[in-house]
């Protein structure tokens, strides 16, 4: 095992390299390395190791040589990039700005760890980024959870006639992948008669619906409140937030799917391929945490549309439901329709005797 | 003896520790969600997000059924020939001769059967821009539930609760839900059966 341990610091959980900032001007050595001439006289901020940032959350842990090869490499790729391009003086001022953001996001927390301003400058940094990229404008929010929100939702089996609109709107929602058809609902036509048999369930049927003796049940996440996918997690990458959403930094997840394993509901998708929406397809309404475009090798799952949810909107699959059998809400407010249904339906849970305490509840009429 | 004794002393002791910290002692800790919730929403005093925003042009009228206060779509506006009376001038048994142009031949009566429902059953032929209770009282087509209510009373107390009957908007106070009608035609209230909206092939291929 290697331990690289760089610097401790105080403020920031990276560090910036003020690539294109004329304030930080100084008559030291350029990132380049060179003492004098050719490469302008800002000062990059690298090697004040003396800050605290994300250089210590990605470096300071014990990892294995491999691995530890693979960041340094990955952050000097980007580290040279940079300097390359901040020295360069033919390259443009886009071409600047995106090497430092890469820079800077490459080297940036945990965003778990991360106070308010952090998440303000991450999530600007890839609204920017995206525009640099696309030249199209998106929003995207670092909402925190509400005090006194917990959310739940319960699913009438009843009700319920696999129709799939919910499945469509989540994918249009959540700008999952194109390619691998990505869905993160899954709807089982069980037979009537045979109790939840996820086994002889079809979640991938396509006729006339409802069929004769059968019967519908959606899955997806559940977020436990007890959830054994973020204990397994080595990186601390998923977690649960206040109001009960558990959520996934995709920054931040190394793609080794333990918590994929460890989901006994099958509750989580992993990305085999670089994600692709069509550009006019991408929903541009989004939240770190939620919709907004992923990567490559990383996890993801519902997250009950935080980018709507935490706007006191329903998720999408609650909207697109054309029989009302999706109900989401508040189970904090005593008067809110989701306590109403635990508290008068007979309701039941999967799994429920594995203690994961899953917030999402079945019933029927 | 002292042995004994002191083995009694540490039993004791383990045992004391054991019950303290055991059982759930740091207030954060609860034995089940259910309880969780029970006593986090002991103080609950509503939160700042709201609903309100995204209700949008709907046009809504609160109504008030049991113990329950929310809001509905408003349903006049959006019946296309509303007024009824604009074209029922007279009592429909004077104007179902040839003299008059034909209407409503679009609507085929799927509703129970022939011995429980008829036209009659819910309009008023003398009173056409009413709806008309089982025992003969006036029913505001706004408030149509109240009609439905008088049969389906299980889904009616589903729908009051939230159970029943999709909530619009959002999730956050004030309550919008659907009417009756607004789900179900009254005319044909069952859902059609159709295809699903999606089909996967790769998930397919993935699992061969």
């Amino acid at each position: 095992m290697v331990t690289i341990i760089l610097g401790m610091s105080s403020n920031k959980k990276w560090f910036s390299l003020n690539l294109n900032s004329k304030k930080a001007e100084s008559e030291d050595t350029c990132g380049c390395g060179k003492t004098s001439g050719g490469c302008g006289s800002h000062k990059p901020a690298i090697g004040e190791e003396a800050k605290k940032d994300g250089f210590d959350q990605v470096f300071d842990v014990k990892m294995d040589r491999r691995t530890a090869f693979k960041q340094l490499t990955a952050s000097l790729a980007i580290g040279a990039g940079a300097i390359s391009t901040s020295c360069s003086v033919i390259s443009g001022d886009e071409t600047k700005e995106k090497a430092q953001i890469d820079w800077e996001e490459q080297f940036k927390g945990n965003y778990k760890l991360m106070t308010n301003e952090e998440k303000n400058g991450t999530v600007e940094r890839l609204v920017r980024s995206y525009q640099l990229r696309t030249g199209k404008t998106i929003s995207m929010s670092s909402k925190n959870a509400e005090k006194d929100v917990l959310f739940g939702y319960a699913f009438n089996i009843s009700k319920c006639q696999g129709y799939m609109d919910c499945v469509s709107a989540c994918v249009e929602e959540n700008n999952q992948d194109r390619n691998s058809q990505m869905e993160y609902i899954r709807i089982h036509e069980m037979k009537d008669g045979k109790g939840f048999n996820f086994n002889e369930a079809d979640d991938n049927y396509y006729h006339e619906v409802p069929a004769e003796g059968h019967f519908y049940m959606g899955t997806q996440c559940f977020h436990c409140d007890n959830p054994p996918c973020i204990e397994v997690c080595p990186v601390q990458a998923t977690w649960r937030e206040d109001d009960g959403l558990v959520v996934v930094d995709y920054d931040w997840c190394v793609g080794c799917r333990y918590c994929m394993a460890a989901c006994p509901y099958d509750g989580r998708r992993f990305n085999w391929s670089k994600p692709e929406v069509p550009e006019e397809e991408v929903n541009k309404n989004q939240h770190y945490l939620g919709n907004r475009l992923r990567k490559n090798g990383v996890v993801e799952k519902c997250t009950f549309c935080v980018q709507r949810s935490r706007a006191g909107k329903n998720p999408a699959c609650v909207e697109a439901c054309p029989t009302g059998a999706r109900i989401f809400g508040n189970l904090l407010d005593p008067d809110s329709t989701i306590r109403w249904v635990l508290e008068n339906k007979k309701v039941f849970r999967l799994k429920e005797d594995l203690g994961t305490e899953p917030k999402f509840w079945y019933f029927m009429d | 003896m002292n042995t004994y004794r002191a083995t009694y002393l540490i039993g004791v002791c383990l045992l004391l520790i054991g019950m303290f910290t055991s059982c759930k002692h740091d207030e954060h800790e609860y034995h089940s969600i259910t309880d969780k919730i029970k006593a986090e929403s002991e103080n609950y005093k509503g939160t700042t997000l709201s609903s309100e925003a995204h209700i949008g042009d709907l046009k809504t009228i609160e109504i008030t059924e049991g113990d329950e206060t929310f809001f509905i779509p408003e349903r006049e506006s959006h019946i296309k020939s509303f007024k009824c009376t604009e074209c029922h001038t007279k009592p429909v048994s004077e104007m179902s001769s040839d003299d008059f142009k034909k209407a409503h031949w679009n609507i085929k009566l799927d509703h129970a059967n022939s011995k429980t429902m008829n036209c009659v059953t819910c309009h008023n032929g003398n009173d056409m821009d009413h709806l008309k209770s089982l025992t003969g009282e006036q029913i505001r087509f706004n408030k149509s539930h109240q009609m439905c209510a008088q049969c389906h009373s299980r889904q009616f107390e589903d729908w009051k609760g939230g159970a029943h009957g999709k909530r619009i908007a959002g999730w956050a106070p004030p309550r919008v839900s659907n009417t009756c009608v607004n789900c179900h035609d009254p005319h044909a209230p069952h859902f059609e059966s159709r295809w699903p909206a999606r089909y996967n092939p790769i998930k397919e291929k993935q699992r061969e």
